[in-house]
C-alpha cells in the first residue's frame, strides 16, 4: 500500500493526465538540454579561438609597448599617456538565450589617442585597445558560456530527475491503482457471481 | 679663463675612452634584474647608484642617466670656447627644456599635480624661460602658456585658439618644435665654417626622420587637420613635398626607395611595423656620422661632437636597459633597440 494514495478510478485519471504533463515537460526539457549542449560547444570552440588570438594579439601588444618605452624612456611614454583624456566608456546590458540570461557589453566611446602620442606609443595604444576590446569580448562569452553551462547542469538535473524518480513514481502509483482497481473489480465479479449462483439455487 | 681649444679636444679623446664599452653595455643589458644591473653599473664609471625607496624604480634611474649626461655636456660646455659653448648648450638645454614645456603642458592638460609635473621634468635649470615651477603652478594650460609671454617660446600663445578648437595639445607641441628648429638653426650659424657641416649631418639628419615618423602618424591619423607646413617647419633632407606622398599615397615603400640609400636603411623596419627600431636605426647612422666625422678631423669639433653624440647614446641604453630590467624582458629583446658602441 502506498500511503496518500487512494485507489479510485478518479484518481487514476488525474494520475495519468500528471505523467503525460510531466513526460511532454521532461521531452521539452531533453530539447532545451539539446540545445543548450549545441550552443555551449560552440561557445567553448570560439572561446578557445578567441583565447589563442587575445594571446598573440598580447604578445604583439607587450612588444609594441615594449619597444615605445625603449624609445621614449618611461617618463616620456608616462607623461604623453596622461594627455589621452577621452576614455573607454561601457554599457552592460541583458541578453538571453533559450531563457539563459548573459551579459552584452556595448562600447559607447572609443578613446581617441593617436593625436596626442609619439608614432612608436601610438601604435602601441592601438594594440593595447585591441586587446582592450578582445577581453571584453573574451569576457562576455565566458560569461555566456558559464551561466549556458550552469543551465544546462540544472536542465539535465531535472531531466534525470523526472526521469529517474518522478515519472518512475507515478508509474509506479498508476500500477499500483490499476492492479487495485482489478483487484477490487476480480473481487466483484466472484461477489456477482456467488450472488448469482445462491439466487439461482434459491429458485430451484 | 677657457683652456685651449687643443687641450679640449684632448681632454674629449679621454673622456671618450672613459664611456661605457661594446662588453660593458652588453653585460649590463644581460643582468638578470635591476638589482644586477646596478651591481654591474657600479663596476665602470658611473659606480654605485642607490635608487632606494624611489616609487618608480626605472624613471629614478632615468633621471640618474639624465643627471650624468648633462654632467658631460655641462664639462663640454665649460671647457670650449665660447661660441662652441654657447651653441652646445642652446642645443641640448634647448632641446631638453623643449622637452619641459610639452611636458608641463601635458600635465596642466591632465590636471596632473604640480609635484607630479614637477618630477617628470629633466633635471636642467631653467634655459630660455624664467621658473619651471611657476608654469607647472598654473591653473591651466591656457595660464601656463600665456606665462610664456616676453620668452623666445611666445609663439605658442598663438596656438592657443587651436588648441581650444581640437580640445588636442598638438597644436601647442608643433608651435614647441617650430620654436626648437628655428633657434638650433640660427645656433648653428654662430659656429665657424669649417664646424657646421657635423651640426648639419646629424641635426638636419635627425630632423628628416623625425618629420618622416609624423608624417606616417598622420596616415595613420587623418583628423588633425593641420598642413603640411605647419606640421614641418623644417624640412632637409626629406622635402615637404615627400611627406605630403607619405601622407597620402598607399605605396610607401616606393617613397621610401626614393630618399636614397641611407634613409631607405633606416627607414626599413617600418615594413615590419617595428616604427621603434627606426629611433634605434637613427641612433646608430648619428653614431656612425659623426664617428666618421671624428676619423675626418681627429683634433677638431668633431671630437667634441662625437663625444656628446656617444654620450647621448649612451644615456638612452642605460635608460632602456633600466626600464627592461625592471620588467624583467630578455636581454635578446632588448639589444635589438641599443645601439652598441665601437668608439674608434
Amino acid at each position: 500500500m502506498i500511503s496518500g494514495v487512494r485507489p479510485t478510478k478518479g484518481y487514476l485519471m488525474e494520475m495519468k493526465r500528471r505523467i503525460g504533463f510531466i513526460e511532454r515537460g521532461c521531452e521539452f526539457l531533453k530539447l532545451k538540454r539539446d540545445h543548450l549542449a549545441k550552443e555551449l560547444t560552440t561557445s567553448i570552440d570560439i572561446l578557445k579561438g578567441r583565447r589563442s588570438l587575445l594571446l598573440n594579439n598580447l604578445r604583439e601588444a607587450y612588444d609594441a609597448l615594449t619597444a615605445a618605452y625603449i624609445s621614449l624612456g618611461p617618463t616620456e611614454v608616462e607623461s604623453q599617456a596622461s594627455s589621452v583624456k577621452s576614455a573607454l566608456k561601457l554599457e552592460v546590458l541583458p541578453m538571453s538565450v533559450m531563457g539563459v540570461r548573459y551579459p552584452y557589453v556595448k562600447i559607447l566611446t572609443k578613446p581617441q589617442v593617436t593625436a596626442e602620442l609619439d608614432i612608436t606609443l601610438a601604435h602601441a595604444s592601438v594594440k593595447v585597445y585591441e586587446i582592450l576590446e578582445a577581453i571584453i569580448q573574451l569576457a562576455e562569452f565566458e560569461a555566456r558560456a558559464e551561466r549556458i553551462a550552469d543551465e544546462l547542469g540544472k536542465t539535465n538535473r531535472k531531466v534525470n530527475a523526472l526521469e529517474n524518480t518522478v515519472i518512475p513514481a507515478y508509474r509506479q502509483v498508476i500500477k499500483f491503482i490499476e492492479s487495485k482497481l482489478d483487484e477490487e473489480s476480480l473481487e466483484e465479479l466472484v461477489r456477482i457471481k456467488r450472488i448469482g449462483g445462491a439466487m439461482a439455487s434459491r429458485k430451484e | 679663463m677657457k683652456p685651449g681649444f687643443s687641450y679640449v679636444v684632448i681632454r674629449t679623446h679621454a673622456l671618450i675612452a672613459n664611456l661605457l664599452s661594446q662588453a660593458q653595455t652588453q653585460r649590463l643589458a644581460e643582468s638578470k634584474n635591476v638589482d644586477g644591473f646596478l651591481e654591474r653599473l657600479a663596476e665602470t664609471p658611473y659606480g654605485r647608484i642607490t635608487v632606494e625607496g624611489a616609487s618608480a624604480v626605472p624613471i629614478a634611474l632615468e633621471r640618474v642617466f639624465y643627471g650624468k649626461f648633462l654632467e658631460r655636456v655641462l664639462k663640454i660646455v665649460d671647457l670650449t670656447p665660447q661660441k662652441i659653448g654657447d651653441f652646445l648648450k642652446t642645443y641640448y638645454y634647448l632641446r631638453f627644456e623643449t622637452l619641459n614645456l610639452k611636458r608641463i603642458i601635458r600635465g596642466k592638460f591632465s590636471d596632473l599635480t604640480s609635484e607630479k609635473i614637477i618630477e617628470s621634468l629633466v633635471p636642467i635649470s631653467p634655459y630660455l624661460v624664467p621658473s619651471y615651477k611657476e608654469l607647472a603652478d598654473s591653473a591651466s594650460v591656457d595660464e601656463a602658456v600665456n606665462r610664456l609671454k616676453g620668452t623666445p617660446y611666445s609663439e605658442v600663445i598663438t596656438k592657443l585658439k587651436l588648441h581650444e578648437q581640437f580640445e588636442a595639445i598638438w597644436p601647442l607641441e608643433l608651435a614647441l618644435n617650430h620654436v626648437f628648429a628655428k633657434t638650433i638653426f640660427e645656433a648653428v650659424k654662430t659656429l665657424p665654417e669649417r664646424d657646421r657641416r657635423i651640426i648639419y649631418d646629424v641635426v638636419e639628419y635627425e630632423v628628416d626622420i623625425e618629420n618622416f615618423l609624423a608624417a606616417m602618424k598622420q596616415r595613420q591619423e587623418s583628423k588633425t587637420g593641420a598642413k603640411p607646413e605647419e606640421l614641418f617647419p623644417a624640412t632637409y633632407g626629406i622635402s615637404l613635398e615627400k611627406l605630403r606622398e607619405v601622407i597620402e599615397t598607399k605605396d610607401l615603400k616606393r617613397i621610401i626607395e626614393s630618399l636614397g640609400e641611407s634613409y631607405a636603411k633606416v627607414l626599413s623596419p617600418i615594413y615590419k611595423g617595428d616604427v621603434a627600431l627606426i629611433r634605434t636605426g637613427l641612433r646608430r647612422h648619428k653614431y656612425e656620422t659623426v664617428t666618421s666625422g671624428k676619423a675626418t678631423n681627429a683634433f677638431g669639433f668633431n671630437v667634441i661632437m662625437a663625444y656628446l653624440v656617444y654620450s647621448e647614446i649612451e644615456k638612452d641604453n642605460l635608460v632602456g636597459i633600466g626600464w627592461g630590467k625592471a620588467q624583467g624582458i630578455s636581454s635578446q629583446e632588448l639589444m635589438k633597440y641599443v645601439v652598441i658602441p665601437r668608439p674608434v
